[in-house]
């Protein structure tokens, strides 16, 4: 326990000032020798620390922050993730040296060490300074904040900066400081905890985040995985515009191959690009790849890589080829697979991550990989094989359809408003229409009912326009796209079958609808990526706590905590019902009866 | 009376609900000495009959001679022989073990009909009262030529009804409470093995298939199928997630793919083709397949001690292989082939295990309680919200 302080302490870069606990007079001492220990180790740091001396009057101030030991320095598994520190009372005392931090840029985090942090509160450590660049000193110090989000603690840019020919860096100790790192999973329950919102990515007001929130994050860090998005809307503009130049019904538009080469290679480039960011995230910071892959929304976008691939594979140009290899169906349904394995297995093996409690509209995006490769496999001549994955897919749609129709009391991601995610609606029926025709070698009745139950969604949503308003602009949007062109391109299928004016006016209609919003969202995106600045936000959703920080009226919503972990009897559904969700906003201090789950 | 300290899931708290097994005190009642083989033996022990008759099925069509063949007639019988010898070995052991099960299961109705009743009530033992009749509509199927021709196919069509007709008085007691009855919701009482009354249903559609009668075929397909549908969707959501389903009873879980297989072999005997339909229920029940056999950590706390919901896991992958056996012989791929060889081998050796398993611990087999009666008691009297535990069986060692 002492080692791993001594770490953390010993990590502390230049310019700390130490107190000893005894000097202060209020500190809660809880043991002398270990602090001495510390204290001595930490003079080990190297080079230009200002380690004072114990006086109190060397409060002074220098071109430099200060910053005091934490208060309670014996948590050592809290030391494990920086925290956020809390500002106490008696901070009025160290005001006067906040305020004087002349260093640009630097927040500083100082902490009243009169009292004892409780248990559960976000507490600082010393990994919570940071400093950027200060110009006057070394610019080899790097940024520690984020360390505990990146794979190998840092060693690899230490590596780097070594081969890059930098200053050597500090050897030793602080290797070691972020083994303990290494967390357990988060349970799903701490997102719906912390989180809310459609796309579960805003904090809620009584949570706290692990990382420094004023601070912009390293850019790795703010790349979601939702950014694959951009690739689904993309590529499956390419396919849209294949299919109207190629195909029968549309041909007296004339529309020239040539806009489908262009998007097409528009396309592939996309995805070369957010491939090899995301890597690069995996490699770097691995830990928040873990944590986007335990959000019960955003595991859902970690299919969409590999749909992007398999919408290249269907809207190759012809000029390019004609014939697909069919090992390349096998290669990118195995992934596809994997995901899946594990996903459905979740949902049937019950649990924390059933589907009773995660279903949130973003699940079409597992189901939807099924059925384009269903569409695909048809396409390069199989049959077993794409029939497989339309079982499997066609199975599990139905059990996700009826489970987000039914809007379950006990689902707490469905957002009560309309969101563009509800367009995820449209893109399964839409492909597993496309599919089906495919495999069939006709648009038969199987292919046309999932065709019109895809349209009465489409119209359905189309017609409450009005309620999409008012919503924070974000990446995943793009991936809402790809539905309206799938639906697009069905209509074109189906015109092709039954060529009558209707059915090509709806598909001309469909097809610049879905144009028209890529390009909305085109501009929208070049608007928030260049003159707002703000695409990349920070990525609060993977951030959050491991644990909730102590609520005061924290009574009704640990009830609703038991609640939502398990409603094991039919009473505790009819007692939910009774005390409804607005109940959770009130904030009411009067306890609900504790018959609630104790049977 | 003795203090019996069982392993039992059923009693959960809110903390343990993720089926973590409870420790719960059994107060044997004011029943001294009657415990006997009566007593324990309730309807989940006809699994057994019913893995021996679906491996006689198996072998029997193991041992059909192949049409297309090019070797010649004497080496196809000298081929066919051994599996035929099999085949017949388990029919009529199956036969004995299910005439002596029903015969003690008898015997138990007219003298323990409290727990036969008991039985019944509860959700998740009423469904095994299926299970008799599934493996005698499967012997009957698996019949060899010898006795088809001393019964002559008149009787078989007798049987075939008598046996068929209790299952749809089950379809109608069950399925009529899912949407009627306000006590029991199907969202708290939907269980894993809801669905050996969807796989009732499909045996019976088989029955009636080949008895040539198509109509009541699609009748009885139809039934189970809408039937399955609202239970898959049901179990997959886990609304009442796993506080009301033992932990030894995990082998149930098999059941997920059983049911789609024998509901492909089902449209298969109504359209005598493996079309569409049929695959893909079947490439269903192969993906469920995989992905329990991913997940072996859901069944560890199962496999400690034997008991007789182990023999669910046979009849589910004969299941399973008589499905992969039918795929590869419609579509004549080298995949399939090796998938039917590969499913055929599984199902064959856990049957065999389970055989041998059996046979050794015969003992703690018909001496003593299996879980699923414990089960049974502990939430009756949890349901019954009585402070004492009514009739239970204290198994005397």
């Amino acid at each position: 326990m002492d080692q791993a302080k001594q770490n953390s302490l010993e990590e502390t870069p230049w310019l700390l000032h130490f107190i000893p606990s005894n000097d202060v007079e209020g500190f809660n001492n809880q043991s002398q020798q270990s602090e001495d220990k510390t204290l001595n180790s930490s003079a080990m740091v190297a080079g230009t620390a200002e380690v004072q001396s114990q006086n109190r009057e060397s409060h002074q101030r220098k071109d430099s922050a200060f910053i005091s030991m934490p208060s309670s320095p014996f948590r050592s598994d809290e030391v494990k993730t920086p925290k956020r520190v809390a500002f106490n009372l008696k901070e009025k005392e160290f005001g006067t040296m906040i305020s004087d931090s002349t260093v640009k840029g630097i927040p500083v985090y100082a902490k009243s060490h009169s009292e004892p942090v409780p248990k559960g509160f976000v507490e600082g450590t010393v990994e919570n300074i940071n400093f950027t660049q200060h110009q006057s000193l070394d610019s080899s110090y790097r940024d520690r904040s984020f360390d505990s989000f990146k794979t190998w603690s840092g060693k690899l840019e230490r590596q780097l900066t070594n081969l890059r020919g930098g200053r050597p860096p500090e050897t030793g100790p602080e290797e070691k400081t972020k083994k303990s790192e290494k967390e357990t999973s988060l349970p799903v329950d701490r997102y719906f905890d912390a989180l809310e919102g459609p796309e579960l990515d805003t904090l809620r007001a009584s949570e706290q985040i692990v990382l420094p929130e004023d601070k912009t994050w390293p850019f790795l860090l703010r790349f979601p995985v939702s950014s694959f998005g951009m690739c689904l809307g993309v590529s499956s503009q390419a396919i849209l515009w294949k299919t109207l130049a190629t195909s029968e019904s549309t041909k007296f538009l004339h529309i020239t191959p040539l806009i489908n080469l262009v998007l097409w290679f528009i396309a592939v480039a996309l995805v070369i690009v957010i491939f090899s960011i995301y890597l690069m995230k995996v490699l770097f910071y691995f830990e928040a790849v873990r944590r986007e892959y335990y959000h019960p929304v955003r595991v859902n976008f970690f299919f969409a890589p590999w749909i992007a691939l398999l919408f290249l594979a269907l809207g190759v140009p012809s000029s390019i080829t004609n014939n697909l290899p069919v090992v390349l169906w096998y290669v990118l349904m195995t992934p596809i697979f994997c995901f899946e394995l594990k996903i459905y297995g979740q949902w049937m093996s019950g649990g924390q991550r059933r589907l009773s409690k995660v279903a949130n509209p973003s699940n079409h995006l597992s189901i939807v990989g099924n059925f384009v490769g269903a569409l695909l496999g048809a396409s390069v001549g199989l049959k077993e094989g794409p029939l497989f994955f339309f079982a499997v897919g066609l199975a599990h749609y139905i059990v996700l359809f009826v489970t987000l129709y039914q809007r379950l009391p006990t689902n707490e991601t469905l957002p009560k408003e309309l969101h563009p995610v509800f367009f995820l609606f449209v893109a399964a029926p839409s492909v597993a229409s496309m599919a089906w025709a495919r495999l069939q070698g006709s648009f038969d009745y199987g292919a046309r009912i999932p065709y019109f139950i895809c349209l009465f969604l489409y119209f359905s949503l189309a017609v409450r326009i009005n309620f999409f308003r008012g919503f924070k602009f974000s990446l995943a949007w793009w991936a809402y796209t790809f539905p309206m062109t799938g639906a697009a391109i069905a209509t074109i299928r189906y015109s092709n079958e039954v060529t009558n004016v209707v059915s090509q006016t709806l598909a001309v209609t469909l097809a610049s609808i879905s144009s028209l919003v890529v390009s909305a969202l085109l501009v929208t995106t070049m608007v928030h990526a260049f003159v707002l600045r703000d695409l990349f936000l920070n990525d609060i959703a993977i951030a959050i706590s491991d644990k909730r920080p102590k609520q005061h009226h924290h009574t009704h919503t640990r009830w609703l905590h038991n609640l939502r972990q398990g409603i094991s009897d039919h009473k505790d559904i009819e007692i939910f019902l009774k005390f409804s969700p607005e109940a959770k906003e009130a904030e009411a201090s009067a306890d609900p009866p504790s018959n609630e789950n104790k049977v | 009376m003795a203090l019996e300290i069982v392993s039992d899931s059923s009693i959960t708290s809110i903390t343990t609900r993720q089926g973590s097994s409870a420790q719960s005190l059994d107060i044997s009642s004011s029943k001294p000495s009657n415990s006997s083989i009566l007593t324990r033996i309730h309807a989940g022990y006809f699994s057994i009959a019913l893995s021996l008759a679906a491996q006689a099925l198996l072998w029997k069509i193991l041992s059909e001679p192949k049409i297309a063949n090019n070797a010649s007639k004497h080496e196809r019988d000298v081929l066919s022989l051994l599996p035929h010898i099999i085949f017949l070995l388990l029919w009529w052991f199956a036969l004995l073990a299910q005439v002596s099960l029903s015969l003690l299961y008898v015997l138990r109705c007219f003298f323990h009909f409290h727990l036969v009743k008991a039985e019944f009530l509860n959700h998740v033992a009423v469904n095994y009262l299926y299970t008799p009749w599934i493996s005698l509509l499967l012997l009957l199927q698996a019949a060899p030529e010898s006795v088809h021709h001393a019964f002559g196919i008149i009787s078989f069509t007798v049987l075939y009804w008598v046996f068929a007709v209790p299952v749809l008085i089950l379809d109608v007691k069950i399925y009529g409470q899912w949407f009627t009855t306000q006590k029991r919701f199907l969202s708290i009482f939907a269980n894993p093995s809801s669905q050996i009354s969807v796989i009732g249903n499909f045996v019976v559609t088989r029955a009636a298939a080949h008895m040539g009668w198509k109509e009541g075929a699609i009748g009885m397909f139809s039934l189970g199928m809408v039937h399955y549908m609202v239970l898959f969707i049901t179990l997959y959501q886990h609304l009442s997630s796993s506080s009301r389903f033992p932990t030894i009873l995990r082998p149930s879980l098999f059941l997920f793919f059983a049911a789609p297989s024998m509901g492909s072999l089902a449209w298969n005997s109504i359209t005598g083709a493996f079309d569409v339909t049929c695959k893909m229920l079947f490439f269903l029940a192969l993906f469920l397949f995989i992905s329990l056999a991913c997940r072996p950590v859901l069944f560890k706390k199962a496999m400690r001690k034997f008991n007789v919901a182990w023999w669910a896991y046979s009849f589910t992958t004969t299941f399973l292989a008589l499905a992969a056996l039918r795929y590869a012989q419609e579509v004549k791929a080298e995949v399939a082939v090796v998938l039917q060889l590969a499913l055929t081998s599984l199902s064959l050796l856990v049957s065999l295990v389970l055989m041998v398993l059996t046979a050794a611990k015969v003992n703690r087999l018909l001496h003593e309680d299996d879980p699923l009666m414990n089960f049974i008691n502990n939430s009756k009297s949890k349901t019954s919200a009585l402070p004492k535990v009514e009739e239970t069986v204290n198994g005397q060692k």
